[in-house]
């Protein structure tokens, strides 16, 4: 086979979209300064263009400039967030709770602060994936010092009731961090609105580049983190070392395109979205779309299908580039935690598949892999008919 | 007039009388108290740096923008630091207790 499988791997993550790379380049190359540098034109342009894409990034979730904080990506901001929050509450605060469909960088932090002393709660989320407010609110307690709940789960798309929890914790002085990584540039954040106090952002999910993401901090009441890397003091003394100036460049474009392009996006990514589900319905039966079907990120399908394995019907498709689910963990063949958490048997566990639409997703690409999906299906139950049942 | 305790690095507790309308960073300085304040007052370092006994802080009134600005490059900094330069004694903060953080970050220089 010659032809390239279909990429179907959107969570997983995104291509640079060539606009964000042309803007990026000759940060590399002609304008190398390093933006820390004050005494020449190099540094002084360096800066600015780190500023600049600093404000873009800033706009996509109604922030202040200087409440950004450039780290290396998702995990970088979430270990931030958590750690550097509960640390310096430590003495004062001493408990957090997470939701257990969190990604693992989450949980591993919030665990970590659990050696280090901390109470942990960490809740199931309803069946539906979403999080219970009624248990979120009685899990909160006098000394919790974090809620962290993630905006889009990475693995099944469900939208997190953002502004809801936001006010709950606001109500009890409780910090609120949100893991957009799945979610900045593809829904709508507000971090006032949603009362969001620290969150955390990732490049190359929004069609930015690898090794870059974002830790948006709250200045008004401050939010105040014991920082992870120290140094020079970049960052306003939240993460030191040279900041990459391309790749600051590129996220800010990446910003500033997704949010000129997030309604028209949306619409396409649902439009795709039903128009796959009802494909596999034609032909497929047992199919079972886990998490909410309706507060969700259109750009996200994961599907049990009933009787088959995942991995068997992935091994099926080498002209598809899809997985069982999230790519941290995908080395261990367990089944996914997300859904179990969610109060799904193992045997749907293992047979969900994750599938992903994004920018460069075409109608033709959408029919064609719920064809042959359907086909592999079709395939596998003859082979094995009882296993249909 | 009322009574400010200041805990000193070393752990001694030093109460002194304390005039009205006068900083707690002035305060240290007149009574010998070891509080650096290196821009004397105009929110351009953090080495007044106290720590507020917790029972306190509440009745503090609320840091500026700008204290809380400084606050963030101040070594140690926790959840009730102050700058000493920005608390204004009153009749109602008698008893007032603050702790001299073990060491400031002056980028002054020394």
């Amino acid at each position: 086979m010659s032809e390239r499988p279909i990429y179907l791997d959107y969570q997983a993550t995104t291509p640079t979209d060539p606009r964000v790379l042309e803007a990026m380049l000759p940060w590399f190359t002609e304008r190398f300064g390093n933006p820390h540098s004050v005494h020449h034109l190099y540094g002084r342009e360096a800066t600015e263009a780190v500023e600049a894409g600093r404000a873009r990034l800033a706009a996509l979730i109604g922030a202040e400039p200087r409440e950004m904080v450039f780290t290396s990506g998702a995990t970088e901001s979430n270990n931030l967030a958590i750690k550097g929050a509960a640390r310096f509450l430590k003495g004062r605060k001493g408990h957090i709770v997470t939701l257990a469909s969190e990604h693992k960088c989450v949980l591993e932090a919030c665990r970590r602060m659990e050696r280090e002393g901390f109470r942990l709660d960490i809740l199931a989320p309803r069946p539906d994936g979403l999080v219970d407010l009624a248990r979120l609110a009685e899990a909160i307690e006098e000394d919790t010092a974090l809620v962290s709940i993630m905006a889009v789960n990475n693995e099944i798309g469900v939208i997190q009731p953002l502004a809801e929890i936001g006010a709950l914790c606001r109500a009890r002085g409780v910090l609120f961090h949100c893991d957009a990584a799945q979610a900045a540039g593809k829904v709508p954040l507000d971090v006032n609105a949603q009362a969001i106090d620290l969150l955390s952002i990732s490049g190359h999910k929004m069609y930015g580049p690898k090794g870059i993401g974002a830790l948006y901090v709250r200045r008004r009441p401050r939010v105040r983190l014991e920082p992870q890397i120290d140094g020079g003091g970049q960052e306003r003394g939240h993460r030191s070392g040279t900041l990459p100036t391309p790749l600051c460049v590129g996220l800010g474009e990446a910003a500033r395109i997704a949010l000129e392009s997030m309604d028209e996006e949306a619409a396409r990514l649902d439009r795709f979205n039903r128009r796959f589900r009802a494909l596999l319905a034609e032909r497929v039966e047992g199919v079972t779309i886990n998490g909410d079907l309706d507060r969700r990120f259109p750009g996200n399908l994961n599907v049990s299908i009933a009787g088959l394995d995942a991995e068997a019907l992935i091994a099926a498709l080498p002209e598809l580039a899809l997985s069982t689910g999230s790519a941290c963990t995908s080395a261990s063949v367990e089944p996914s935690y997300v859904l179990r958490a969610m109060g799904l048997p193992d045997s749907a566990a293992r047979g969900s598949l994750r599938i992903g639409f994004g920018r460069p997703t075409s109608e033709e690409e959408v029919e064609r892999a719920a064809a042959l999906i359907a086909d592999a299906v079709e395939r596998l139950r003859a082979e094995r008919p009882a296993a249909a049942e | 007039m009322p009574k400010l305790v200041f805990i000193e690095k070393n752990g001694n507790r030093k109460e002194v009388d304390a005039p009205l309308g006068l900083s707690v960073m002035e305060i240290a300085h007149r009574f010998d108290v070891d509080i650096e304040g290196a821009c004397e007052g105009s929110l351009a370092c953090s080495t007044c740096h106290v720590i507020v006994e917790p029972s306190w802080f509440a009745r503090l009134e609320e840091p500026s923008e700008d204290e809380e600005d400084m606050l963030d490059l101040a070594f140690g900094l926790t959840a009730t630091s102050r700058l000493g330069c920005q608390i204004i004694m009153t009749e109602a903060l008698d008893g007032l207790t603050v702790t001299l953080p073990a060491e400031t970050h002056n980028l002054l220089g020394d």
